[in-house]
C-alpha cells in the first residue's frame, strides 16, 4: 500500500498513477473557480446537489415509476439554485438513462439557458466520475473545493449551430481562432476527433475541457483508444471496453 | 476458475462483479463493494484495480453526458450496429424518456 499522491487524498490506499491524480486534482480545483456561465460559488452549490440529489425521495419515486413524468413533487434540495437546475441536476444523477427532449426544453422554457445547463452538465459529470472512482478504488470521497472569486465569462463560440443536439453545439469546422484547443485539427495538444459525444458540451468550451482532460486521463485519449500495439493502462483495451459496455448498460445509456 | 467468461475477456468474471458494484454501491452498500474490490485485487492487482475504478467513473460521468445532451449516435455506428440494436431492443429505451 502506498500513499496516494493527490493533493486532497494523501491517505494510505492504493497507488494512482500520477497523470490520473494530477487530472483529477485538477478537475477538482476547477470546480470552485468562475466559470463560463456560472460563478464558483454557484459551481459549488451545483457539485453539492449532485451528492444531495442520490437522496431525494422525488427521485427514488421517479426511478421507480414506468415514466419519470406521472410522479410530481418537489425535491430534496440541500442548496439554493434555480428550481430548473435543481431539477436537472436530480434527472441527470438519478436517472440519466431517462432523460428526453421534452424534459430539456421544459427546462429552457423555465429559464436555464442552453449554456448555463451545458457548464451544470459538465459539473454533474465531474463530481459523478470523481465520486464513484473514488468509491470504486476504496478511497474517501473528497470534500469539495473552497469557491474562488471570479466573474463568469460568458462567452459563446460564435459558429455554435443548433441541429446535432437539444442544444446548438461548436462542430470543428465551425471553431475560429477565438475558441480555445478544442478538437484535433487545432493547434493541439488535444486530440478529439469531433465525434458527437467530443461536441456534446461544445457550446460551453472550457466546460469541455474540463471533462476531457480528466475523462481521457480516466480512460484513454484518441490516439491510445485506437493502438492495439501497446496497453497504456494496467488493465488491457479488451478489458477496458467491457467496463465500458457495462457501465453504459446499467446507466441506460444507448449511445 | 480461470477468470474468463463467454466474452473472452481475461478476468471478466471480477470486472463486471466490480463494476456492478460500484456504479451501484448506493443500492447495494459497501460490504459488497469491498468484497468485489478485494477479488479484483486478488485476481489482476491493485494498479489494475484502480486503472479499472477510473474507467467506471470515467464512464458513470461521460453516460450522463450523452444522455443529457441528446446527442445521436453518428450513422456509420448506428450502420454497424443495426442488428445487433435490434436483436436486444436497445432503440425500445427511447419510449421511456421524458
Amino acid at each position: 500500500m502506498i500513499v496516494a499522491t493527490t493533493t486532497q487524498s494523501t491517505a494510505i490506499g492504493p497507488q494512482i498513477r500520477p497523470d490520473l491524480a494530477r487530472a483529477l486534482d485538477a478537475a477538482w480545483h476547477n470546480i470552485g473557480g468562475a466559470g463560463t456561465w456560472w460563478t464558483g460559488e454557484e459551481r459549488i452549490a451545483i457539485a453539492t446537489e449532485t451528492r444531495q440529489a442520490i437522496h431525494c425521495e422525488l427521485c427514488r419515486a421517479r426511478r421507480d415509476a414506468v415514466s419519470a413524468a406521472m410522479v410530481s413533487g418537489q425535491h430534496d434540495n440541500a442548496v439554493d439554485l434555480p428550481p430548473p437546475a435543481v431539477e436537472a441536476i436530480h434527472r441527470i444523477r438519478t436517472d440519466s438513462g431517462r432523460l428526453g427532449a421534452g424534459w430539456y426544453k421544459s427546462l429552457v422554457a423555465a429559464g436555464l439557458s442552453d449554456e448555463q445547463y451545458v457548464e451544470l452538465l459538465s459539473v454533474v459529470a465531474i463530481v459523478v466520475a470523481t465520486d464513484t472512482f473514488r468509491r470504486a478504488a476504496g478511497l474517501p470521497l473528497l470534500s469539495l473545493p473552497r469557491a474562488r472569486p471570479g466573474v463568469p465569462s460568458r462567452r459563446r463560440p460564435q459558429g455554435a449551430k443548433p441541429g446535432l443536439a437539444w442544444m446548438p453545439t461548436l462542430a470543428p469546422e465551425d471553431r475560429t481562432e477565438a475558441d480555445p484547443d478544442l478538437y484535433r485539427e487545432h493547434p493541439g495538444p488535444r486530440e478529439r476527433g469531433g465525434g458527437n459525444v467530443h461536441q456534446a458540451l461544445s457550446l460551453v468550451p472550457d466546460s469541455m475541457i474540463h471533462w476531457w482532460d480528466i475523462f481521457e486521463t480516466m480512460y484513454l485519449p484518441a490516439p491510445a483508444m485506437r493502438d492495439f500495439s501497446r496497453e497504456y493502462r494496467a488493465i488491457s483495451h479488451p478489458q477496458i471496453e467491457l467496463i465500458a459496455a457495462r457501465v453504459a448498460a446499467l446507466n441506460q445509456c444507448a449511445y | 476458475m480461470d477468470g474468463v467468461t463467454n466474452s473472452g475477456v481475461s478476468h471478466a468474471g471480477p470486472l463486471i462483479a466490480f463494476t456492478d458494484a460500484a456504479v451501484t454501491a448506493k443500492n447495494s452498500g459497501a460490504l459488497g463493494l469491498d468484497f468485489a474490490r478485494l477479488a479484483l485485487v486478488r485476481s489482476i492487482g491493485a494498479e489494475a484495480m484502480v486503472d479499472a475504478a477510473a474507467v467506471i467513473g470515467g464512464f458513470d460521468g461521460i453516460t450522463r453526458i450523452a444522455d443529457a445532451t441528446g446527442i445521436p449516435l453518428e450513422a456509420s455506428k448506428a450502420e454497424q450496429t443495426a442488428d445487433l440494436r435490434t436483436e436486444l431492443n436497445i432503440d425500445e429505451l427511447g419510449a421511456a424518456k421524458w
